[in-house]
């Protein structure tokens, strides 16, 4: 199949029309399941293999089979001319299979190994185009990250055995509810978080998220914004009784300040796709602080119910939002996509222009998912933006401003990339050249975008996915409706005006310069920091550790007794002297070598 | 006292006969060498996946497949016992799949004195099937010897650079490890009173007059020291990335998949049943430098350039986990430790494997003179990115190496918090040398020195030939992750029933 592309695409995509029809058949024709089968017992602890099917599942697992299937669709026509598509259609299957037994994990071991395994199908995705140097180092670059955050999550979930004897979620869940074993520390619930800060992108292992843009557009939109990166909300919302009100505290900070600070680094972008990943990492930010207001509203309200709440308000609004994102955004990529399509790999925004005429359909479809994005009222990022924001006014005065704030951000970035991209005259040949592309690719686009403008009404939803979206919904109309349509609506208006004003129709240049905008395009110097300290520090002590493993172990001890004895001697000698110069002469010494080496 | 032949028996002995028959086949033109060789190495395979099919101990935990013959040397209290039990089991089973992977790919090597290269193979899987296969203390040593020495021979004669200085550093280093456990294991002789070498009556006589304080302490530590050089504890390490880098592909195999598991074996199944106190007195020791593996180790392979080198020091690397799995003194660890031993040994069996391959394409080892191969070899490519996520642990083709890991981790939680926190940074390093090896080698442009090399070579993709030996390796791999309970369950049978583990358990299973 590696040799004969049309085959491999037929089977993938085949694939992932079976996943969707069986998905359809879990969610409507089947209730609420768990099935588990012992894999391998180690001593007194029993790992097992199993799904577990509750209401969290089901909307998750709609989400990554309808859009996986409209993607892999997509992709029959992006990909038509590739030499290597066949790669491309198995790798986006072996993430389809990950992502669905991630989904559908019931322990936590089970979920780390699906886990780990939709990580290496990114990589593998990310990396596609293997003779682009810059596409090998975003795809290790994008695996490490995800294993330092894996690191807290390995060890959380060791916590978690010592803590339960168990990693069955259910198990788990009826200990905590039964009051056996309380929860006494936040360090669980925080070192599984770790593990969505590496997946989800948030602060500060979200560096690898924009990066990963290198890979093929479709891939950018399944992956790497509609689901994957959203597991790491997913596993929030599975371990959602193992946190402690520190720990929520904790996840809605780093939550709202990712919203915040992606925010304002996607103003200064001008790749049309790094615009749209740095928009992605604000709204898991924004999911991430929907899943911690939640719970500590939950916590307030009933401490003792909290844990057995299969759904917390948090959860919904989390899981809300993460379903019209992922609607809304796949459209956006998919969009971003078509257009990159059509100017033949132009990526730079100002390079655009005028593409308003030239790819109507694709222009409708991008504007009424940058319109729901942005929270256009009675569009679908409208009510699940409503739901967080009303959490938050309940909860946290501050954080409802600064995710205010968030809004009118996204609204800003917005507009400018629409206005840039679409109206005004095109500023390349090839943006010139551009055309709209067949239906294999805009009928994805109209699918999507019709679910984007309706994903908000929780009646559009089949029963067997509602609850969490009517209960998203109810939280979007409660109480605080009013205040929070009017900072929603009003964070619309300005940032929209605002962006109208400043941006010029098809702009060649960006308008701002100087040192502060200089920050945004730089992304606050997250890339510098990491890059100087793998290049000068991690690589040093590595090489300064080898140099020793050389000199000190390979040349002296092995090249004879002699000379270790005589090196001992000298440094018995000149060490004890008690000659406080003969100190300063070895700490210099030493000093010298550490230099010639790390310098 | 003398029991009917198993086929223990045969799987030591095939190969051994093989080997003789070899020599003389070498007379009659390569493809007798060849087909006397791989059958050599196929049929002690065939009859470990029989054991492994119908293992059914007596007494669970026990040993099956048991038989004892006199040697002549009752006196000393030394026969021909051999068996498997749960822990043996797996190893043995590897020992055979690595020995065919690796004799399938020296048969078709251009080595020169092909026969005498098998002879020396052949010779060393014969030890290696022993070593697995004793009960008698005596000859789980005398079988190591006999796979050690052709290792030092075929380094010497048919290594690579430097192979003189690497078989004469493996000669000094091993020889010494060696040494220092068989005087430990002779002080347990000694001092048991029980006048046997045979691991089971040793232990009922432990476990009735267990050692004095100041005797064990000494007697573990000859015993943690001597296999410590052998497993390479850091820093006594320093031979095995120089041995593996000089050593030819299927020594290494060999050496780096099965040989160096004997120390981390003898720890497991003699040297802490009979001596129980050993780990506590030596605990501080065994901890700081398995750390010493796993980061200081760690950071030196990511400072390699040479890919057989960093493919040395990532295996010495690991073998810091199964030091820490066996600290913790406990099933998990333990049974953690051991499904580590199997996974690795069968992945760095492959990757060595598959970095002779990478030579021969690139006429090199030096990395950073490789570049772009997936184009010209997309297979072997594939193959390479498998054997190492294996090596990483990533679920999925190191599933397998992943539960090893896994049940080592969960163990050191209840162990000592601190020791796992520092432990589990290895899955980040690892993780960073890992790909940057698959960048350089398989990704980006070609650098200047390949295209060089292939205006005088063609690349091709793998051959069959070629691709036989690393299925069988990556097929075995899988199987095990993904039926994990085909070792482990016997494995914590085993375990179960050695006190000094389950009694760890059951104290730190009380904790909640």
């Amino acid at each position: 199949m590696r040799r004969n592309g049309a085959l491999a695409s037929g089977v993938s995509v085949g694939a992932a029309a079976l996943i969707l029809a069986t998905a359809g058949h879990i969610i409507f024709r089947l209730e609420n399941f768990e099935f588990s089968s012992n894999w391998i017992q180690l001593g007194p602890l029993s790992l097992d293999f199993g799904f577990l099917v509750d209401d969290l599942a089901k909307l998750m697992l709609f989400v990554v089979a309808f859009v996986g299937f409209l993607v892999h669709v997509f992709s029959l026509g992006y990909m038509k001319e590739d030499p290597n598509k066949a790669r491309f259609f198995g790798g986006l299957s072996i993430f389809m299979f990950s992502m669905l037994g991630l989904v559908m994990a019931n322990s936590l071991v089970t979920l780390f190994i699906f886990w780990e395994l939709v990580g290496f199908s990114s990589y593998m995705l990310i990396g596609f185009y293997l003779d682009k140097p810059s596409a090998a180092a975003a795809s290790k670059k994008a695996f490490i990250a995800n294993r330092v955050g894996d690191f807290g999550f390995l060890i959380g979930i060791a916590m978690a055995i010592g803590l339960f004897g168990t990693v069955s979620l259910t198990e788990m869940r009826e200990l905590v509810v039964s009051g056996e074993v309380v929860v006494g520390t936040a360090a669980l619930g925080l070192l599984l978080f770790c593990g969505t800060v590496g997946k989800s992108g948030q602060i500060p292992l979200h560096v690898w998220l924009p990066d990963a843009m290198e890979g093929p557009t479709p891939v950018s939109a399944l992956i790497h914004a509609a689901t994957m990166v959203a597991a790491g909300v997913f596993l929030l919302c599975r371990t959602g009784f193992l946190m402690t009100a520190d720990a929520l505290n904790v996840i809605m900070w780093v939550g709202v300040a990712t919203a915040i600070y992606a925010g304002l680094t996607a103003i200064a972008q001008r790749d049309i796709k790094k615009i749209l990943a740095y928009s992605t990492v604000s709204q898991l930010g924004y999911m991430v602080a929907a899943f911690g207001l939640g719970s500590l509203v939950a916590l307030k309200d009933n401490p003792g119910d909290a844990a057995s709440a299969v759904v917390t308000g948090g959860v919904a609004a989390a899981m809300f939002h993460l379903t019209t994102h992922a609607f809304f955004k796949a459209l956006l990529f998919l969009g971003s996509g078509s257009i990159i399509h059509a100017c033949h790999h132009e990526q730079d925004i100002f390079k655009m222009g005028g593409l308003m005429k030239k790819m109507p359909v694709t222009f409708a479809c991008f504007t009424l998912g940058l319109a729901a994005l942005v929270g256009t009222p009675y569009l679908s990022g409208y009510f699940s933006k409503d739901a967080i924001l009303a959490l938050a006014v309940e909860e946290n005065m501050t954080v409802f401003y600064l995710l205010v704030f968030g809004a009118f951000l996204t609204t800003f970035y917005m507009v400018r990339l629409w206005k840039i991209v679409f109206l005004g005259k095109a500023n390349s040949e090839n943006a010139k050249h551009a055309h709209e592309n067949g239906l294999v690719m805009t009928v994805p686009l109209m699918l999507l975008a019709a679910l984007a403008v309706l994903g908000g009404y929780a009646g559009i939803y089949p029963e067997a996915m509602a609850p969490l979206v009517d209960m998203g919904d109810a939280i979007a109309h409660g109480e605080h409706h009013g205040t929070v349509m009017v900072h929603g609506i009003g964070a619309w208006i300005v940032g929209l005006a605002l962006a109208w004003v400043v941006y010029g129709a098809g702009a060649k240049e960006d308008r701002f310069g100087g040192p502060a905008y200089a920050v945004l395009q730089k992304k606050f110097f997250f890339d510098e920091v990491y890059d100087f300290y793998i290049a000068k520090i991690q690589q040093r002590v590595a090489l300064t550790l080898h140099f020793f493993e050389q000199i000190a172990l390979s040349g002296l001890i092995i090249r004879g007794a002699a000379g270790v004895a005589g090196l001992i001697g000298i440094g018995l000698k000149s060490l004890h002297v008690g000659s406080l110069h003969q100190y300063v002469y070895w700490f210099i010494a030493g000093l010298a070598i550490f230099w010639f080496i790390a310098g | 006292m003398n029991d009917s032949v198993s086929l223990l028996h045969f799987a030591i002995a095939i190969p051994l006969l093989a080997a003789f028959a070899t020599l003389w086949a070498g007379k009659l033109g390569r493809p007798a060498v060849q087909i006397v060789s791989v059958t050599g190495f196929a049929l002690p395979t065939l009859l470990a996946i029989f054991a492994w099919v119908s293992y059914n101990p007596e007494v669970a935990g026990g040993y099956d497949f048991v038989t004892r013959h006199n040697t002549g040397l009752e006196a000393v209290g030394i026969s021909l016992h051999l068996g498997l039990n749960g822990v043996a089991l797996p190893l043995f089973v590897m020992a055979a799949v690595v020995g065919l992977a690796a004799g399938l790919y020296a048969a078709q090597s251009k080595a020169e004195n092909l026969s005498r290269y098998l002879f020396c193979l052949l010779v060393m899987q014969s030890g290696l099937m022993g070593v697995f296969a004793s009960i008698d203390v005596f000859f789980f040593y005398f079988f190591h010897e006999l796979a050690l020495i052709p290792t030092f021979v075929m380094v010497g004669v048919w290594g690579g650079r430097e192979r003189s200085y690497a078989a004469m550093k493996m000669t000094i280093y091993l020889t010494l490890g060696a040494m220092l456990s068989l005087a430990g294991l002779i002080a347990l002789y000694v001092k048991s009173g029980a006048e046997s070498f045979d691991l089971i009556t040793l232990k009922a006589h432990l476990a009735a007059a267990p050692l004095s304080d100041t005797v064990s302490t000494y007697a573990f530590g000859l015993l943690l020291f001597g296999f410590g050089i052998l497993v390479s504890l850091w820093p006594l390490h320093t031979w095995a990335p120089l041995g593996y880098g000089a050593a030819p592909s299927s020594a290494a195999m060999l050496h780096a998949g099965v040989l160096k598991k004997f120390g981390l074996y003898g720890l497991i199944q003699i040297a802490v049943p009979l001596i129980p106190g050993g780990v506590g007195q030596w605990e501080g020791w065994i901890i700081w430098l398995a750390l010493g593996n796993v980061v200081i180790v760690g950071l030196v392979t990511m400072a390699q350039r040479d890919l057989k080198q960093m493919l040395g020091y990532s295996s010495v690397m690991h073998m810091g986990y199964a030091f820490l799995g066996i600290a913790a003194m406990s099933v998990i660890g333990v049974s953690g430790a051991v499904i580590m031993m199997v996974a690795h040994g069968l992945t760095v069996a492959l990757l060595f494997m598959l970095s002779t391959m990478i030579h021969h394409r690139t006429q090199t080892f030096e990395m950073e003179e490789m570049g772009g191969l997936s184009k010209k070899a997309p297979v072997l490519s594939a193959f390479f990115v498998c054997g190492m996520m294996a090596s990483i642990a990533l679920p999925g083709p190191g599933l397998a190496n992943f539960w090893g890991e896994f049940g080592i981790f969960v163990s050191l939680w209840q162990f000592k918090p601190w020791v796992l926190c520092v432990a589990a940074t290895g899955i980040i390093i690892s993780a960073i040398y890992a790909l940057r090896a698959i960048a350089r080698v398989f990704f980006g442009t070609e650098s200047e020195d390949f295209q060089e090399v292939q205006k005088e070579h063609t690349v091709i993709d793998m051959t069959w030939a070629e691709r036989v030996p690393a299925l069988i390796l990556i097929i075995v791999l899988f199987f095990i992750g993904f039926f994990p309970k085909t070792i482990s369950s016997s494995l914590n049978d085993a375990l179960e029933s050695e006190p000094v583990y389950a009694t760890t358990e059951a104290e730190q299973g009380g904790s909640h």
